[in-house]
């Protein structure tokens, strides 16, 4: 009998969960609020994870005064002995990639979509699925960040901390942190006049044009925001999993966000953040059962895919406006038109009242 | 006193197609302006060109006395060109609210940096849905804040559209079919409110209209547009008795 | 300098993308469905090709009909079960290219598990597949051997061109197709049945690129990634011809071809390129192709300027 961690799951859950809701986050302002179908998440994803893997290997056996490779068994071997040394140096590092990760991403997705914003979502699709399986090839060829195996040993920032489980439990808290804060600036972002702009980019692109809005720009910003994030839940992963490889960054997870997204709601911040809980909690469910149960007659992997696939047709052709539906975006102007808004208020509060009624069922027990 | 808009022997071809040709025109400040013509001749396109749609092949368009020709479309508007199109292109899926305070040009909270600090842009955003405000009690749309632009009826979109352009710092306006598929009646009702707004904001009207008869009574002048040359223009009663226009519409 | 084999290797592989970039243009250009389960229709034709063959070798003029057939059929069942009723429900293009992708990824997980059952249940190796066709008419010429798959992928691309040429400028159907193209309202007032000509698009759509599959597992081999690794060079073939038109299209499959085979031989032999950079090829072209020549009329771009490609081109 193999005995099953509940607190581990639940940690491990909790982290994928912060990351893929971080990522469904960016792809919710580029997809539901300026309508760009980024079909290339995972390259962000991917250069937030190497960026960050890369600049903390540097800086640690730089530091070390140690002149191996980073890919090298050597400088994997030489992480593991200074990663546990000195607790200020591996948090500054965690925070230093984090911004670079953000920077780094954002200022690529800037770059080279910004020919592609004016071409129409077709266009712009392929360019960044593209680009995304381009940037894998070429880490899959690339030497300096380890070719096909990729780099190991990236320093945990508590790998200080003897005891695994409250490691473990500080950096679940430390990721939940970020995407609180992540979360508070979407939303500050989405309910803007930033974010009335891009709504209006989505509905008609050409309209807003005529009305004097600088389409390419709004959406280039939009791509930074996005693709910065992505960065981040990149560098999350790395320092998570310790190790990463190219093959980590397959379309298809591009395709779990869009899942996510889809699922929660388009356009909907809350909704990308429900979304990711729903899927990531049902993936590390299949992740378990892998584990209890190995050798099953079909891979549980391809049922958990076609499960994906499913929920974005099935969610497009039932339910398009997802679990949580989009509202307006709630600027402080509304005030001037109070009564009103008053009523608009009522509407939500009735929208919302089948959720209330369930969290009241389950808090007073009954 | 010079023209608003000047036009100077624009020509477009699409793909060794002639769409215009040698097209000249002047439209005075706080005039109404008809642009008629059978379909197919090139109004539209016209529009397109003037509003930065696509580059003229030749010829310069001049807006306020600056060339035109060239910038793009959101450029043209901040210069107080505003342009509605034959399917109003609203923001259908937002309310009559937000498609009002979403106009008003280089909003300090459209920067990736202030956006998040409702302080940095409170100020500009009361003041720009003050303005929203009462040109939305002007047009009668004020009970319409909260709905869906999907929500409201043919007549209160076009009011919308129009209230939209106010939003902006128009100056001109281009009408295209503002009274597509309307009865008659219905059509003098719009064209005599456009007037008023003529009057009462002192705006400039460049109209394209496909029956000439209902634009008749309300413009001062006319150009007439056929297999995209300019066939005649004048003031109404002119361009109606000039026997190559009944002749064009005649044998449409 | 590069072999006489890399010519005909080009020559070989345009074909074959050329098959599989067509079918995607015409169904954008119908439907304004930017379809990506076409890529699942190529593993499809692959493998179809393998379990027909794979008691005992076919001959590949059994073959072709078949495998059309099934990808045509997948590719209207696809229509039917999604994209027609996400049109009913006026959704827009964004919508019906998301949901593609879902079709996408299912269809491919799909292939998987069945694929991974066959090999457990009848002990075959099916994650790497080679259908056994019996392709006539080898030559050979001064110690080169022009094998029977060559001049049937030749010959398959050539007759689909020429179909598609009569299709589309002779018969009714196919110019109420082009009708629908390039004017739905209109075609929808003359009484053209919108539907039936969506169905029709996607038959020809899906049995051309399933053909071009079976021909790719023949030139490789098939795997269940197949389709995967083609992505690139379709969609960048595709855009070249602005999802629009079928000769250009023609030319950025053969384009794309080239690139691949000449232009990088020749790079690796002068500056030491790694062959696997292949696919950098393609999507350099089709970023060229989107700023120097923006497909802006049938993808709904903007008619936005850059302003330092203004000035270049006011100079």
């Amino acid at each position: 009998m193999i005995t099953f961690d509940v607190i581990g799951f639940l940690l491990s859950w909790f982290t994928f969960f912060s990351i893929y809701a971080i990522l469904s986050m960016s792809l919710n302002l580029e997809v539901g609020y300026a309508g760009m179908a980024n079909f290339g998440k995972v390259a962000f994803y991917g250069i937030g994870a190497y960026v960050s893997a890369y600049v903390s290997m540097s800086i640690f056996l730089s530091l070390a005064g140690l002149n191996y490779p980073l890919y090298s068994l050597e400088a994997t071997m030489a992480m593991v002995k200074l990663a546990s040394q000195n607790p200020m140096l591996n948090v500054s590092v965690f925070i230093l990639t984090l911004i670079l990760a953000f920077l780094i991403a954002g200022a690529i997705g800037y770059v080279i979509m910004y020919p592609t914003l004016r071409v129409g979502p077709a266009f712009f699709g392929i360019t960044v699925l593209s680009f995304g399986e381009l940037l894998r090839i070429f880490l899959r060829h690339y030497e300096p960040t380890g070719a096909t195996y990729g780099l190991t040993g990236i320093p945990h920032p508590f790998a200080w901390i003897e005891d695994v489980f409250v490691k473990n439990l500080l950096f679940t808290s430390v990721t939940l942190i970020i995407l609180i804060l992540l979360f508070l600036y979407a939303q500050r972002l989405v309910n803007s006049p930033l974010g009335r702009t891009m709504l209006a980019i989505r509905e008609d692109e050409i309209a807003a044009l005529c009305m004097g809005k600088d389409v390419p720009k709004v959406k280039g910003k939009v791509l930074f925001i996005g693709s910065g994030m992505a960065g981040i839940a990149g560098c999350i992963l790395a320092y998570y999993i310790g190790s990463i490889n190219p093959n980590i960054f397959v379309p298809t997870v591009t395709f779990d966000v869009w899942a996510m997204m889809i699922l929660g709601g388009i356009g909907n911040n809350k909704g990308a953040i429900v979304g990711a809980g729903i899927i990531t909690l049902v993936d590390r469910a299949t992740a378990a059962i892998n584990f209890v149960f190995p050798g099953l007659i079909i891979d549980p992997n391809f049922i958990r895919w076609m499960i994906i696939g499913l929920i974005i047709i099935l969610v497009l052709l039932f339910k398009p406006a997802g679990l949580i539906p989009q509202t307006y975006t709630w600027t402080p102007a509304w005030k001037i038109v109070k009564p009103l808004e008053e009523k608009a208020k009522r509407r939500r509060e009735k929208l919302l009242s089948p959720f209330k009624k369930i969290s009241k069922w389950f808090l007073m027990g009954g | 006193m010079a023209p608003i808009l000047k036009v100077v022997n624009v020509t477009k071809y699409f793909g060794g197609v002639r769409a215009l040709e040698d097209v000249s025109l002047d439209v005075e400040k706080r005039a109404m302006v008809g642009l008629i013509g059978p379909n197919g001749s090139g109004k539209t396109t016209l529009f397109n060109v003037i509003t930065g749609f696509y580059p003229p092949d030749r010829g310069e368009v001049y807006f306020k006395g600056r060339r035109i020709d060239g910038l793009n479309p959101n450029e043209i508007f901040k210069l107080g060109l505003v342009r509605t199109f034959q399917n109003p292109r609203l923001f259908f899926n937002m309310s009559v609210w937000e498609n009002m305070l979403v106009i008003p040009q280089d909003q300090k909270g459209e920067s990736l940096l202030k956006a998040p600090f409702t302080r940095l842009w409170l100020n500009e955003e009361m003041e720009i849905a003050k303005k929203a405000s009462s040109l939305l009690k002007d047009f009668g749309l004020k009970d319409f804040v909260i709905n869906k632009v999907s929500d409201l009826s043919g007549a209160h979109i076009k009011l919308l559209e129009s209230a939209r352009g106010l939003m902006g710092k128009g100056e001109m306006f281009l009408l295209d079919e503002p009274a597509a598929g309307v009865a008659h009646t219905d059509a003098h009702k719009i064209f005599s409110f456009i007037r008023r707004l003529r009057d009462e904001y002192g705006l400039t009207f460049f109209i394209i209209e496909h029956r000439i008869e209902v634009l008749m009574d309300y413009v001062e002048y006319v150009y007439v547009l056929h297999n995209g040359r300019l066939l005649s223009q004048g003031t109404p009663e002119e361009v109606m008795r000039d026997p190559k226009v009944i002749h064009a519409y005649i044998g449409e | 300098m590069p072999t006489i084999t890399e010519f005909i290797n080009t020559f070989w592989v345009g074909s074959i993308y050329f098959l599989s970039a067509v079918g995607l243009t015409i169904s954008y250009r119908v439907t304004r469905v930017l379809n990506f389960a076409h890529i699942n229709l190529m593993t499809i034709g692959a493998y179809t090709a393998v379990l027909l063959s794979l008691s005992s070798p076919v001959h590949v003029a059994f073959a072709i009909p078949v495998v059309f057939l099934v990808g045509g059929i997948f590719m209207m069942a696809v229509h039917f079960a999604v994209y027609s009723r996400l049109m009913e429900l006026k959704a827009t293009p964004l919508v019906l290219m998301i949901s593609s992708m879902g079709v996408w990824i299912f269809v491919k997980f799909f292939l998987y598990g069945l694929l991974g059952y066959l090999q457990k249940a009848w002990k075959v190796e099916m994650y790497l597949a080679k259908p056994r066709l019996i392709v006539g008419g080898e030559i050979k010429v001064e110690g080169l051997t022009l094998s029977g798959d060559l001049f049937t992928a030749l010959a398959l691309a050539t007759l689909a061109a020429i179909f598609l040429y009569v299709f589309f400028s002779r018969t009714k159907t196919g110019k109420a197709l082009r009708a629908v193209a390039d004017n739905p309202d209109l075609a929808e007032i003359s009484g053209i049945s919108h539907s039936r000509v969506m169905y029709i698009t996607w038959f020809i759509a899906g049995g051309l690129a399933s053909l071009s599959g079976m021909m790719w597992a023949l030139f490789a081999h098939a795997t269940p990634e197949l389709g995967d690794t083609l992505i690139l060079q379709l969609f960048a073939a595709s855009v070249i011809g602005g999802l629009y038109s079928v000769p250009l299209t023609t030319v950025g499959a053969y384009t794309i071809a080239a690139a691949e085979n000449i232009v990088i031989a020749t790079l690796h032999e002068t500056i030491g390129l790694e062959v696997s950079y292949r696919p950098f090829f393609a999507f350099f072209i089709l970023l060229v192709v989107i700023l120097v020549r923006p497909p802006l009329g049938a993808g709904g771009g903007l008619p936005y300027r850059f302003k330092v490609l203004r000035r270049l081109m006011r100079r």
